[in-house]
């Protein structure tokens, strides 16, 4: 690649790219407002300017130049240090300033505020406009995000992102000089579905979430990387959480994935993650045919127990489960009705699902496949289709085990009725539902923002989360229990935590093989033989 | 006595002229293009080089080189746009142009058309100018009906249409960028450059944006001889006759066709025929609100692009405003800043928030706040928006601004507050 210097540095850039873009790339910082590397550049903050002392053809520029307008050319210098430099910033930032609210103390974007952190950086630390600001007011923009006028600084990011990204042209600038503001056409609130990504684009506190205003200061919160396990997609996030309560979730950058962006349903999944009426928070175990909380020694043995009492034929054990499941966990579900019951009843629901296709890339965020792991079910091998023939047929069965992980089939009533007729029925799950009133034992599993886990999206690409809050104390992993349970019932294991046991998918199944756990954190890995997928159905989808 | 060159105004100027196509067919109208026609388009733009003329919208880059630098060769088609909004304050030459003889300029457009190689040009002409937009569709609608618009004009085998498009009041949209964003129905806001548009311009094709003036000019240029004798009007390297708007306090202000290597003091007590009312000089805008002021004892200067660059102001697009010994200064700025205040798209940062900044910090004197550090800041808002905006609006506002304080600094104590 041809190199041009940044402070006497070399760095690499693609022909046709601008200076701003391959700066950042290689980790060199330019400050800038209104350049985001998914949208046109309108070089209109300026704040990104640099000192080009050399063009590349021995001349410098006459005067201070955008970085993020400004072609890379081969051995061009630019500098973006010296005093010329720093005295355009701040000028810049003074301009900035002049109609800027002075009101960080009550404004959510302090602590990620890039006006904020310029204006530290780079400002004079002090002001000589003395004259009353403009008052634009505040306005409710849509479902999902609030608009303080005063604030903007006239980036036009999110004017862009409704016109270049979700193609929904529903917002744009109105009035012009120093009234120019942004504010929705026609006074109708928004409407698309991914109004989030606009609180994170804008770089002041003009646009911020409805769900996350003042309920934390944003340098409390500690964040995790996670998956998404809203839909297949598998978006990569940040899980920010304080004093162990979930406040909100934002998109990471995986080009590969979701780019910059993620959908507002993903977004208020985090709600999941605080609920605690609905979940299971202790093993529960039908006495005098109640439920009634019991210890995880008293749970163990009782399954133990009946199993051996029972001593099932293969074809009387049958487990269920959801796509919700990790790789892992759907793994050691198969491993343990192989290796205790030589049993290979594992069914998993795999309804039609639809991926939308579009101009615009980020409509193909959303499908209506709900459930984070449908792809590892498949290149696990885990049995289903549309209808369910297999499963109705072996449910005819006489049943003895039935070992139920989440809430799988929770509207096929049929299904429900007749596991009900089962001697023993385990349901393993995070949340209480129609299961949990069935079965003979229930142990509590945690959520994904609780416990480590690998998730194949809808591309097929292998990817991890991160433990970001304390589970519930007497909650265990779903993958432990699975191995503690195999334990039990006679088998030698010694998964003790999730790497080990993707390893063991690694060496076992011919999907996952040769990959690594340590390499799929970060970005993920797509698998190398992709597996076929017959309910996808690709429906257009116009904006 | 100083007088007028007619070269624009030749017909302007004789009381018989009928503005209709006959009329000016019959003072010797499209002979030009004629010519043109039998000739290559690459020799018209170097007939036009030759001339040297200067765009007359304000920047005075040379045209013929302008067109030099169309992108040939890219499969797209090629765009001419006159540039006829005329929203420069104190300028209003293309508008007796338009309005009084439509044929001449429009005649320049389709010689510039043929030289770009443009089979569809537009005329974006300022909303305001409502006299101007119906002379010119009826001009146009003659040219349909003649046969010289349309295809095959004067049997050339060139095929041409014109597009008369109404502004809507912007004068941000008088910036060529801006202009096409217009003309294409989005906001008008001016784009990044590179790339210019001679690269991608309207609908992203190669287009050229020229001045009404400059395009009115080409009849004569491309006549035989033309390009030689529009040279001989003025001095090296600012050739040919321009179309002085004077204004303000003299006594005789209007639209003048003038040499380019006359005195501007000569324009002044001659042409104006004096300060009104015998009243002293005081200072002149010498191009338009944007350029920089010059006092009383500057302007004994040649009026033309580079003498008044050697001064430290500019010609822009020659609107000449005159204010004598009464004028108050302080309310005159005001009046500029309050313009650009106004006028300013908004989109970038340091016009958005100076000229409102400034604004406010004029209108503080004249309610009688002023001080020297108010002064100072006055100056220092001024020359922070030079040169660092997108476009050139923001130079526009911070010349003035600049220039009254410096050359002025007296009327500004005037304002001070007693303390």
């Amino acid at each position: 690649m041809p190199v041009f210097q940044i402070d006497g540095e070399p760095v690499e850039y693609e022909p046709g790219e601008k200076v701003l873009s391959a700066a950042l790339r290689s980790g060199k910082m330019i400050p800038h407002y209104c350049y985001h590397p998914g949208m046109s550049v309108v070089a209109t903050c300026r704040m990104c300017l640099v000192d080009v002392i050399d063009m590349g053809n021995g001349r410098p520029a006459p005067k201070l130049q955008t970085a993020c307008s400004m072609d890379a050319t081969e051995g061009m210098k630019v500098e973006t240090l010296n005093q010329k430099v720093e005295e355009g910033r701040k000028l810049v930032n003074e301009f900035l300033l002049v109609n800027h609210p002075l009101d960080c103390p009550i404004c959510d974007q302090s602590g990620e505020c890039t006006l904020q952190d310029y204006a530290f950086e780079y400002g004079s630390g002090k002001s000589e406009m003395d004259y009353s600001k403009r008052v634009n007011g505040w306005r409710d923009i849509g479902t999902f995000v609030a608009l303080e006028r005063n604030r903007c600084i006239q980036c036009s990011r999110c004017d862009r992102f409704t016109r270049e990204i979700t193609g929904t042209n529903e917002f744009g600038m109105f009035n012009r000089g120093h009234e120019l503001t942004v504010d929705t056409y026609a006074d109708r609130p928004m409407t698309n579905k991914f109004q989030g990504n606009m609180a994170d684009i804008c770089p002041v506190g003009a646009i911020t979430e409805k769900e996350f205003r003042f309920k934390r200061r944003v340098w409390k919160l500690k964040k995790n990387h996670s998956i998404c396990t809203g839909c297949s997609t598998g978006c990569n996030i940040t899980i920010e959480h304080d004093r162990n309560e979930v406040f909100r979730l934002k998109p990471v950058e995986n080009q590969n994935v979701n780019k910059w962006w993620l959908c507002d349903e993903g977004r208020l999944t985090y709600r999941l993650m605080n609920e605690r009426k609905m979940r299971i928070h202790q093993p529960l175990g039908r006495v005098d045919g109640s439920l009634a909380g019991i210890s995880w020694e008293e749970a163990y043995s009782a399954i133990a127990e009946r199993v051996s009492e029972l001593a099932p034929e293969p074809q009387a054990v049958l487990a269920l489960t959801d796509t919700q499941a990790s790789n892992e966990e759907l793994f050691l579900l198969q491993k343990l009705l192989k290796d205790v019951f030589a049993a290979d009843n594992v069914f998993c629901p795999l309804p039609k699902w639809e991926q939308s296709e579009s101009d615009f890339f980020i409509n193909t965020l959303i499908t209506s496949d709900k459930t984070p792991n449908r792809a590892g079910a498949l290149a696990l091998q885990i049995q289903g289709d549309e209808k369910n023939e297999r499963l109705t047929k072996t449910i005819e069965n006489d049943l003895k085990v039935v070992f139920v992980l989440g809430n799988p089939f929770a509207a096929d009533l049929d299904v429900q009725q007749k596991i009900k007729q089962a001697q023993l029925v385990v349901h393993l799950g995070v949340f209480y539902n129609a299961w949990s009133e069935i079965a003979d034992v229930v142990l509590p599993g945690q959520y994904y923002s609780e416990k480590v886990g690998t998730y194949t999206n809808k591309q097929q690409r292998v990817q991890s989360t991160e433990i970001a809050v304390q589970p519930l104390r007497r909650t265990r992993p779903e993958w432990q229990i699975l191995a503690e349970l195999s334990q039990r019932l006679g088998q030698k294991n010694s998964f003790e935590n999730v790497p080990q046991v993707f390893t063991a998918i690694a060496g076992e199944t011919a999907a996952f093989s040769g990959l690594n756990f340590e390499k799929i954190a970060g970005l993920g890995i797509e698998l190398t033989k992709k597996i076929k997928d017959n309910g996808k159905k690709i429906v257009s989808v116009q904006t | 006595m100083l007088e007028e060159t007619l070269v624009l105004f030749k017909n302007i100027r004789n009381p018989e002229y009928d503005k209709s196509l006959a009329g000016y067919k019959k003072s010797g109208g499209f002979k030009s293009l004629k010519k043109v026609f039998g000739m290559k388009p690459e020799d018209v733009v170097q007939e036009v080089k030759e001339s040297g003329i200067r765009g007359r919208g304000g920047a005075g880059f040379p045209t013929g080189l302008k067109w030099s630098f169309m992108a040939k060769d890219t499969g797209k088609p090629s765009y001419l746009v006159a540039n006829a909004d005329e929203s420069e304050p104190g300028t209003c030459k293309d508008r007796e142009l338009m309005l009084k003889d439509p044929h001449l300029f429009l005649e320049g457009l389709m010689i510039g058309s043929y030289a770009i190689g443009c089979h569809h040009a537009y005329v974006y002409v300022r909303g305001e100018y409502f006299p101007s937009i119906k002379t010119l569709n009826s001009a146009v609608d003659e040219l349909y009906a003649d046969g010289l618009l349309g295809p095959n004009p004067l049997g050339s085998g060139f095929q041409l249409d014109i597009t008369i498009h109404t502004g809507a009041g912007a004068y941000i949209c008088g910036e060529e960028s801006a202009l096409l964003d217009s003309l294409e129905g989005k906001r008008g806001h001016p784009r990044v450059k590179p790339p210019f548009p001679a690269v991608s311009g309207f609908n992203a094709c190669p287009t050229s944006v020229n001045n009404v003036e400059t395009l009115a000019c080409m009849p004569f240029i491309l006549s035989d001889g033309g390009a030689e004798a529009f040279k001989s009007f003025g001095p090296q390297n600012n050739s040919g006759t321009h179309l002085v708007s004077l204004s303000g306090h003299v006594n005789r202000p209007g639209v003048y066709e003038l040499r380019m290597d006359v005195n501007m003091k000569d324009i002044i007590y001659d042409i104006g025929g004096g300060i009104r009312n015998g009243k002293k000089l005081k200072g002149v805008i010498p191009g338009g609100s944007s350029s920089p002021v010059m006092t009383a004892d500057e302007v004994d200067v040649l009026y033309n692009f580079d003498d008044l660059a050697k001064k430290g102001t500019m010609m822009g697009s020659a609107a000449m405003m005159v204010f004598d010994e009464d004028t108050d200064v302080v309310k005159l700025l005001h009046r500029i800043t309050r313009f650009y205040a106004h006028e300013s798209c908004g989109q970038c940062t340091p016009c958005r928030e100076g000229t409102h900044w400034s604004r406010q910090i004029v209108r503080d004197f004249l309610s009688g706040n002023g001080s020297d550090e108010k002064l100072k800041l006055l100056n220092r808002v001024g020359g922070n928006m030079m040169g660092t905006t997108l476009c050139a609006l923001g130079d526009a506002a911070a010349m003035p601004i600049q220039s009254f304080v410096k050359k002025f600094p007296d009327e500004f104590r005037k304002y001070y507050a007693i303390a």
